[in-house]
């Protein structure tokens, strides 16, 4: 697959395209020269420990955070114009479940950039419609989002990212405190997304469903490494993905943030909220 | 006693008799506080939703410098005295801005909380302002009194021009960026991925916050102000899951809270700012109480239907098992079920309702129906027992007890029957009734 994939590249322009992404938050870095290529339509599952930089990446991704050095493009365009082609579907703890709003508002947001100041037309209600549909959740449109199970709530964004009809589907977590059940039926959900073409990048922390992706990408702070999971799935891979960091690196970080700290205040750079 | 209390209440000032007044005397300064109300209520959904009522807060009192700071200018450069809301209005949203800048300073480029960044921030605009009014020259007219506390009776016409243009203005603006203040109020990293633009939005709505502030800052006054945000919002807030209905319910709270405010400021002879809060917050108050789904009452309400469903249900069983039953003797149901004789008696009125029983000569049977009832309790309890046992491990003796509340859970029989591969006899023997 990986030879296969970069082959692809030559050819089409691959879906993400991450080149010496480094970002650090007050002169400490989250993301070390990390550089990988994603093929368009391919599932990819990104892992690593809490702090690796998952999110971030993903932000970079999404061109909330611009990368200090290098750059990420997606679909061949600047991560920041690609913006209508990439959806997020948001970590669950990130959602405001209280929020009075129901299953088709949260649908109809991925129509936010269509129409006049984001209020949906009839074309919009229909494509909100179809991907409830998709999903399997017509039955709760006018539900509110708190009177849902755990994977139910999953659905609903995913259904926002498909009526959004972007290309590249960015998952922050989507197994994360759902059981096996709906992790299997949230998994074929994304196996039907990839089959219509769309490429997945899911941030995932379980370990035990990594043979399902195309792509196994390990992060770190930089990418231990990248390929299919029956190539790159190993406990060698594991261990130095979550087996900490290099520690001699860590402490020449240390050094020098307290010398920037101490001698030039604007090097420092703040964390965004 | 009788006469002391009377003199105490005179001493009130309570006067009974203005209750009216500002509907017969002070319409127009009635009709704009309740326009400011309204506003307030409505832009106090987003405040409340996107947890920024400290901000509001703090926007509120920040305003005070630049109201002064406007009122000296003015009187420095000699205006024309139409355009002192103007100024005013001008003073409050560079103030308001000012603050918000200063709360991101030093947020940023300190080791400071935001929320004890905007503590500081707001206090200090205040304390300024405060300075800065005894520091105006002799012979301004200003009213400390009625800029912090509210006095409707200082609301003159080009205060009511200022009400009049600024509210209906911001309502229509939130309706028509209702869709994007939802969105970014609900998910903002999304709404930003989108590229919707969050930043221009946050400060429009902190703009229109300001200048409904500073518009009905002479009837709400800015200390309480954001009383008229954040309650109305959360009153509503309780009582619905849908975002339009919130706004509307929040707008009417705080029109309504406005209005009797005005009313009850006017008979006890207090500044209208306290006056309204008092009213707003009971009606909060009424609002967790009374709300449908997380109220104290309904949930009480539920609570004792599910009592007397039960015991009802207790009732039948044990009338089953006994057989008749005279209605004056309710002991021996008594000792079956534990309930008081005004529960059985209630109990047994209710399920001859129902057609579960019926009493002829004093004496309870069983209906048809109600013999299948029973029958399906029964069956209930005694699978409840055997699932208890072969699957969650309880111990055979103390099974009854447990048993006897999960058979009100009736309904579940048919799956809980599939489960145990739809046994025979229960843990104590007893045969189990087919359904």
């Amino acid at each position: 697959m990986i030879e296969h994939a970069s082959t692809q590249v030559e050819t089409a322009i691959a879906a993400v395209r991450a080149e010496g992404v480094t970002v650090a938050y007050d002169a400490r870095p989250v993301l070390r020269s990390v550089s990988f290529t994603v093929p368009r339509g391919g599932m990819v599952g990104v892992i690593g420990p809490n702090g690796a930089g998952k999110s971030t990446l993903l932000k970079c991704m999404l061109g909330l955070i611009k990368p200090d050095y290098g750059h990420i493009e997606i679909f061949g365009q600047p991560a920041k114009e690609a913006r209508r082609e990439v959806a997020y579907v948001p970590q669950t703890e990130a959602v405001d479940w209280d929020f009075p709003v129901t299953v088709q508002d949260v649908v109809l947001m991925g129509r936010a950039l269509e129409g006049f100041l984001g209020w949906p037309r009839r074309k919009d209600h229909e494509r909100a419609h179809h991907a409830l549909e998709q999903v399997g959740m017509t039955p709760f449109a006018r539900r509110h989002i708190r009177q849902l199970s755990g994977g139910q709530q999953r659905r609903v964004f995913l259904a926002r990212a498909l009526c959004q009809e972007a290309e590249l589907l960015l998952l922050d977590e989507p197994f994360a405190g759902v059981d096996a059940s709906s992790e299997q039926a949230i998994f074929t959900l994304i196996d039907d997304i990839r089959d219509l073409g769309k490429t997945v990048i899911v941030v995932n922390h379980d370990l035990s469903i990594l043979e399902r992706f195309d792509h196994v990408l390990m992060l770190n702070q930089r990418v231990i490494t990248h390929g299919p999971p029956s190539e790159v799935v190993n406990d060698a891979n594991l261990s130095a993905t979550y087996g900490g960091r290099l520690a001699l690196l860590d402490e020449a970080d240390e050094t020098l943030r307290q010398r920037i700290a101490k001698e030039d205040k604007h090097l420092t750079r703040t964390a965004p909220d | 006693m009788q006469r002391k209390t009377s003199i105490l209440l005179a001493q009130l000032q309570i006067d009974s008799s203005q209750i009216f007044a500002p509907w017969q005397y002070w319409l127009p300064q009635t009709l704009g506080s309740i326009a400011i109300g309204v506003t307030c209520g409505v832009l106090g959904c987003f405040v409340v939703l996107r947890r920024m009522a400290l901000i509001g807060d703090a926007l509120s009192h920040s305003i005070l410098p630049g109201v002064v700071g406007a009122l000296l200018l003015f009187g420095l450069v000699g205006a024309n005295e139409k355009w002192l809301p103007l100024w005013l209005l001008g003073g409050a949203m560079v103030a308001g801005l000012l603050t918000a800048v200063i709360i991101s300073i030093v947020h940023r480029h300190s080791r400071t909380k935001e929320d004890s960044a905007i503590g500081i921030a707001f206090t200090a605009m205040f304390a300024l302002g405060l300075i800065a009014i005894s520091s105006l020259p002799r012979g301004t007219h200003f009213d400390l009194k009625c800029f912090v506390y509210g006095e409707p009776l200082a609301i003159a016409a080009p205060d009511l021009w200022l009400m009049g243009i600024i509210c209906p203005l911001v309502l229509l603006i939130v309706a028509l960026m209702y869709q994007r203040l939802k969105l970014i109020s609900f998910d903002p990293i999304g709404a930003s991925a989108l590229g919707v633009p969050v930043q221009f939005v946050h400060y429009l709505l902190m703009g229109m916050l300001a200048a409904t502030i500073v518009a009905g800052i002479k009837s709400t006054g800015v200390i309480l102000v954001v009383a008229m945000v954040i309650t109305p919002a959360s009153a509503a807030y309780q009582l619905t899951n849908r975002l339009w209905v919130m706004l509307l319910l929040a707008g009417s709270i705080g029109g309504l809270s406005a209005g009797l405010g005005m009313m009850l400021a006017f008979t006890v002879n207090a500044p209208t700012g306290p006056s309204m809060v008092v009213v707003v917050v009971i009606l909060f108050i009424l609002a967790v109480l009374l709300s449908p789904s997380h109220g104290w009452v309904f949930d009480q309400v539920r609570k004792s239907r599910l009592a007397q469903h039960v015991a009802q249900e207790d009732v039948l069983k044990a009338v089953y098992r006994l057989g008749e039953q005279r209605i004056d003797d309710p002991e021996p149901v008594g000792e079956e079920t534990g309930l008081p004789p005004s529960r059985i008696r209630k109990s047994i009125t209710r399920l001859v309702q129902e057609g579960l029983m019926r009493v002829t000569n004093g004496v309870a049977a069983l209906t048809d129906a109600g013999q299948k009832h029973a029958q399906e309790l029964v069956r209930a309890h005694r699978l409840w027992e055997t699932y208890l046992v072969e699957k969650a491990g309880v111990d055979p003796s103390v099974v009854h007890d447990q048993a006897e509340l999960l058979e009100h859970a009736h309904e579940l029989a048919e799956a809980l029957d599939k489960k145990l591969g739809k046994p025979e006899k229960d843990p104590h023997g007893s045969q189990i009734p087919r359904g």
